[in-house]
């Protein structure tokens, strides 16, 4: 069959659904039949699924004419989707074109939640197209005979690309891909990537960066012109609109006649525990919304979830209560409008969500933004600009994850094992391991099979074992086994399960929460409130109850920073304050009574200033800086400053910081005035005095905490299984400790300093920083009280310490607290 | 090193920073939940947690002993973390070092066969009497004794102004009992609130310290 006959059957296709094909997706049929690798950039729901199904079950007819009557079994293609709640949606519109063209190729789903029985039977006979996720497509890894599997795929789809690059379920991404192209010799590799800022490095870590792959390989970008208009809520009494908060709350009578003026609106918030309060607090107000509203968020369970999800496209629901869980895939046409709740951090998402509206080719997609404290009012402001200059972010790749490696090596051991001359080329064409010298290789198979260094007497060390032909393999059923639970593990803190005592499944909470409860305690969750009765078996126990509570559990998350770009918009609607009215934004003239409050003690900086506010409280002295760069840049500059006053006396400090500016808290008072005389934002010893203030703060540690779960170091159970591995836990604190008192060397210790240095620091931004400060006037203001600037930083109860002062000086100025009487 | 003392039924205690315990009327040596084989253990499991804290323990040890050189070493408990496996012999070593008589009040952990202790010359005890003062692994009140325990690996929250904080292991004493910190170098600890009749003693890498405590600040000033 000829190419043009192919097209033709799709587009025939196309013709009977009365639609026609996007120019981008008749681009991608055309470079996969004509056997290249690619990126495909294009958006949730605007048809990238028919962009690649197509041509996957095209080549298949190409190479198999009479495939209506013969069909030729086994795996052609995987499908890669970084959320199982998304595979049921791609598997029907799979089925769609497979049933609809004639052929006899099955679809198959392969996921945590897949059966124990189907796994077993598709191990026996794969299905032709596979939709599964990294962590599947890893533990296959981990099977006995897995290049049969995969021996004849002929193409692997990563969807979503841009959720994983930057993360280390892409990192995984990245191995497992390295993997199959030596198996499978005819893999064409595709992604799919909404918009960010480095779409081209995003190609390159998918196929790596001086492969054949990479060269042989195209960039399509679907153009959909898409009007995006961003509404700002705006607090009618700014006067008493709070300074601080992350909830909202205060603005929540705003959103009804929203709600009520469209078939559908979503809300999205930025937090689960938001997203509970603000589902009960929205019933609570306006009951006679109930039955029509609902609330989506990842820890509630996956029927739930679908019931949700199938009701916004029945257009039976008014309004939904959602979290990020609802940003990707799933097409919900009768979406009218989209409220975002408390800043979105990340103008890609904030365009993602709002591509949520009007969802059809060609619609207007309206975004209402809701403040929840006062300077958020400034961010709506530059998210404005902002989405009209499409100023998306990057997503940042990680280089030299040696936990990650650690994991794959294992994985491989497990099944086959492997050879190292073999699979060491394979890694070094990835992009995370482009630069991994042949001695870090050395280390890591020595730390595979000895557990470090050195052959130690009595050491009883297993895991890998090298067999006589120098193949690496795991031959010891523990370790296999306790090796495939953890593959699941790149995420998270260990989850509970939460259930009626008579069984029925509500959803998963943090350990950390569920354990500060005692039996009796009530919290509200997915959207009731229950009664904490006990904790079994790693399920919590609960029964509904009717008394009213304020628990609410949280969920600890990555915290999103500013882009530099957006940052820089951020500071430039700021510095507006200072202009006449006329030439303010809606939003900036809204705000002239806090800027009004900001000016009796301090001012509202413009380009040419930098501000520094001191006063003092109860608290202690407080020392705020606002460079309005972004969080991850504050906590760098923060650590820096706070490292460099250390060393002209000692002190101790915590940290706090947020978008706008960091705080120095400390019992003592630092003058400012020698702050300035001695120079302490220059950027000369930049990289030594940051390494330095880094040992001293607790920024490495916490990346250690999921290097250790990674790499098996720690092992954390099997929480859903029921099985208990209590003699195997330890903390990661505890390990981190040892590993500095004991191994400081270890790569996998090492690699916590350097993720936080690349992936948290941003150096590179703090630099620029530093610049731009070196030609402001350092402008400083001794104030009697808190400014409304201020507020939401001394207020943060997540903080950062250091120190230059002896333990044993700052335990005689410190107190233990007596147990409160109950 | 920096150490504290005080009396307690007119016996004179005194608090090392290695966390040990002395009872110089008895010349007795109190150490409490080294959790020996715990580091080889993980390591039999596949978890490459580093060997060297295994030879620490030893040091420690050693350490503690060469300061106050005690007549009696007694084991609160925990000794072994897990059943038989290689650390055992390098016990077996280090026992053939130590002068001391050596007891082992037996803990949950200690699941070893008390015959291997007594071959090295150890006693092995569920409990331990010795004037008004009962020894025991678990913390325990009994009428007209002072209790000495391990187990819970007791360590103390610090604050100071400014939002400071500190968490540091310790000796937590209450009217008639006195807990011991956890000794190993891979082990947890369980944060205590010390209650009015608690007298709590920190220890740091090289002295201790004891706490004095307050009472807490009611609310918050800015919500």
């Amino acid at each position: 069959m000829t190419r043009d006959e192919l097209y033709h059957i799709a587009e025939n296709w196309f013709q009977q659904q009365d639609w026609k094909p996007f120019p981008f997706q008749k681009k991608t049929w055309q470079a996969f039949l004509q056997g290249k690798h690619g990126l495909l950039n294009a958006p949730t729901g605007s048809g990238k699924t028919y962009a690649l199904w197509f041509p996957i079950v095209l080549h298949y007819i190409k190479k198999n004419p009479e495939y209506r009557t013969k069909h030729k079994k086994g795996l052609k293609a995987i499908w890669i989707t970084p959320l199982r709640a998304l595979s049921l949606e791609i598997k029907q519109s799979a089925e769609r074109i497979t049933e609809d063209l004639g052929t006899q190729m099955t679809v198959g789903i392969r996921t945590g939640d897949t059966s124990t029985k189907e796994r077993a039977q598709q191990k026996k006979l794969m299905p032709d197209l596979l939709i599964t996720t990294p962590e599947s497509l890893q533990l296959l890894l981990a099977t006995k005979g897995y290049d049969r599997i995969f021996k004849d795929c002929t193409a692997i789809v990563v969807d979503e690309w841009h959720e994983l690059l930057g993360t280390k379920r892409g990192v995984q991404m990245e191995l497992g891909l390295s993997r199959l192209r030596s198996v499978a010799k005819n893999l064409r590799i595709w992604g799919i990537s909404a918009t960010i800022g480095n779409l081209d490095q995003a190609r390159q870590v998918l196929l790596g960066p001086n492969s054949n792959a990479l060269e042989n390989s195209v960039m399509i970008k679907a153009k959909l012109n898409k009007k995006i208009t961003v509404k700002s809520i705006i607090p009618k009494e700014m006067e008493t609109f709070p300074w601080r908060g992350h909830l909202g709350l205060r603005l929540l009578e705003e959103v009804i006649p929203i709600i009520n003026n469209s078939k559908t609106t979503l809300l999205f918030t930025n937090t689960r525990s938001q997203c509970e309060i603000w589902f009960q607090k929205i019933l609570e107000k306006h009951p006679e919304y109930a039955g029509e509203m609902a609330m989506h968020h990842g820890s509630i369970n996956k029927e739930t979830r679908l019931w949700v999800e199938q009701a916004i496209r029945n257009e039976s629901l008014k309004a939904v209560v959602c979290t990020s869980s609802l940003d990707l895939g799933v097409d919900f046409a009768p979406v009218e409008t989209v409220v975002q709740i408390g800043g979105p951090k990340g103008v890609a998402r904030f365009l993602q969500r709002a591509g949520r509206s009007g969802h059809r080719p060609g619609k207007e997609s309206v975004i209402y933004f809701l403040p929840t404290h006062a300077l958020e009012l400034v961010e709506a402001s530059a998210l404005q600009q902002a989405v009209k200059q499409l100023a998306v972010e990057d997503r940042i790749p990680y280089l030299n994850s040696f936990d990650v490696l650690l994991q794959y090596l294992t994985t491989l051991a497990v099944s086959d094992g492997f050879y190292p001359d073999e699979i060491f080329p394979e890694i070094q064409q990835t992009f995370c391991y482009q630069a991994m010298s042949k001695d870090q290789w050395q280390w890591l198979l020595n730390f595979l099979v000895l557990g470090s260094q050195s052959l130690q007497t009595y050491d009883e060390y297993k895991k890998v074992e090298i067999e006589e032909d120098g193949k690496f393999k795991v031959n010891n059923r523990g370790v296999a086994m306790r090796h495939r639970f953890q593959i699941g593990t790149i995420v998270g803190d260990a989850n509970l399960t939460v259930r009626y005592q008579k069984g029925g499944y509500i959803g998963s909470v943090e350990e950390s929460f569920i354990s500060k409860m005692t039996q009796g305690d009530v919290f509200t969750f997915a959207g009731r409130n229950l009664e904490f009765i006990r904790i079994k078996d790693m399920q919590v126990h609960v029964r509904n109850s009717s008394k009213k509570t304020n628990k609410v559990p949280s969920w600890m998350g990555g915290r999103l920073t500013l882009s530099a770009q957006m940052s820089e918009l951020l500071r430039n609607e700021l510095y507006s304050a200072g202009l006449d009215k006329k030439n303010q934004s809606v939003e900036i003239r809204s705000l002239s009574p806090l800027f009004d409050r900001q000016r009796i003690e301090s001012i509202v900086p413009n380009s040419q200033e930098f501000l520094i506010e001191t006063f003092k409280t109860r608290d202690g002295y407080h020392h705020i800086f606002y460079p309005f760069e972004g969080r991850f840049v504050h906590e760098a500059m923060g650590s820096l400053l706070g490292y460099r006053i250390s060393l002209l006396f000692p002190i101790t400090f915590s940290l706090a910081f947020n978008d706008y500016g960091f705080e120095l808290l400390s019992d003592k008072e630092i003058d400012i005035q020698q702050v300035i005389d001695n120079n302490l934002f220059s950027k000369d010893y930049l990289l030594e005095d940051l390494q330095k203030s880094l040992n001293s703060t607790e920024m490495a540690r916490r990346k250690f905490r999921d290097i250790a779960v990674i790499s098996g170091l720690v092992f954390t159970g099997y929480p859903n299984k029921g099985i208990k591995m209590k003699h195997l836990q330890s903390n990661s604190q505890l390990l981190f400790d040892v590993f500095r008192d004991y191994e400081p060397d270890n790569l996998l210790f090492q690699q916590a300093f350097t993720e936080t240095f690349e992936h948290q620091l941003e150096e590179g931004r703090l630099r620029l920083a530093l610049e731009r400060i070196a030609i402001q006037e350092i402008v400083w203001k001794a104030c009697k009280k808190p400014t409304p600037f201020s507020f939401p930083i001394i207020t943060d109860r997540l903080r950062e310490k250091l120190s230059s002062e002896k333990l044993a000086d700052r335990i005689k100025r410190m107190t233990a607290m007596l147990m409160k009487r109950r | 090193m920096n150490t504290q003392s005080t009396l307690i039924r007119n016996q004179t205690i005194i608090f090392h920073p290695s966390g040990t315990l002395f009872w110089e009327e008895k010349s007795m040596l109190l150490i409490s939940d080294v959790h020996l084989g715990k580091v080889s253990h993980f390591r039999k499991f596949g978890a490459a947690v580093p060997w060297n804290a295994i030879t620490r323990n030893f040091e420690l040890m050693d350490e503690a002993i060469n300061f106050f050189s005690p007549e009696e070493v007694v084991f609160l408990g925990d000794l072994f973390h897990s059943s038989l496996n290689s650390e055992w012999k390098l016990f077996e070593q280090w026992m053939a070092t130590v002068i001391s008589k050596v007891i082992l009040v037996a803990g949950n952990h200690d699941i070893i066969s008390p015959l291997k202790y007594e071959n090295l010359g150890i006693d092995v005890l569920s409990e331990m009497i010795s004037d008004e003062f009962l020894l025991t692994h678990h913390p325990e009140e009994r009428d007209g004794y002072f209790n000495f325990s391990g187990h819970i690996h007791p360590a103390i929250r610090l604050r100071g102004e400014g939002r400071q904080s500190l968490r540091l292991p310790c000796f937590f004493k209450s009217t008639n009992q006195m807990i011991l910190p956890a000794f190993g170098t891979f082990t947890g600890s369980h944060i205590l609130e010390p209650k009015h009749d608690n007298e709590v003693y920190a220890i740091t890498e090289d002295a201790v310290f004891k706490i004095e405590l307050s009472i807490p600040n009611r609310g918050r000033h800015f919500s």
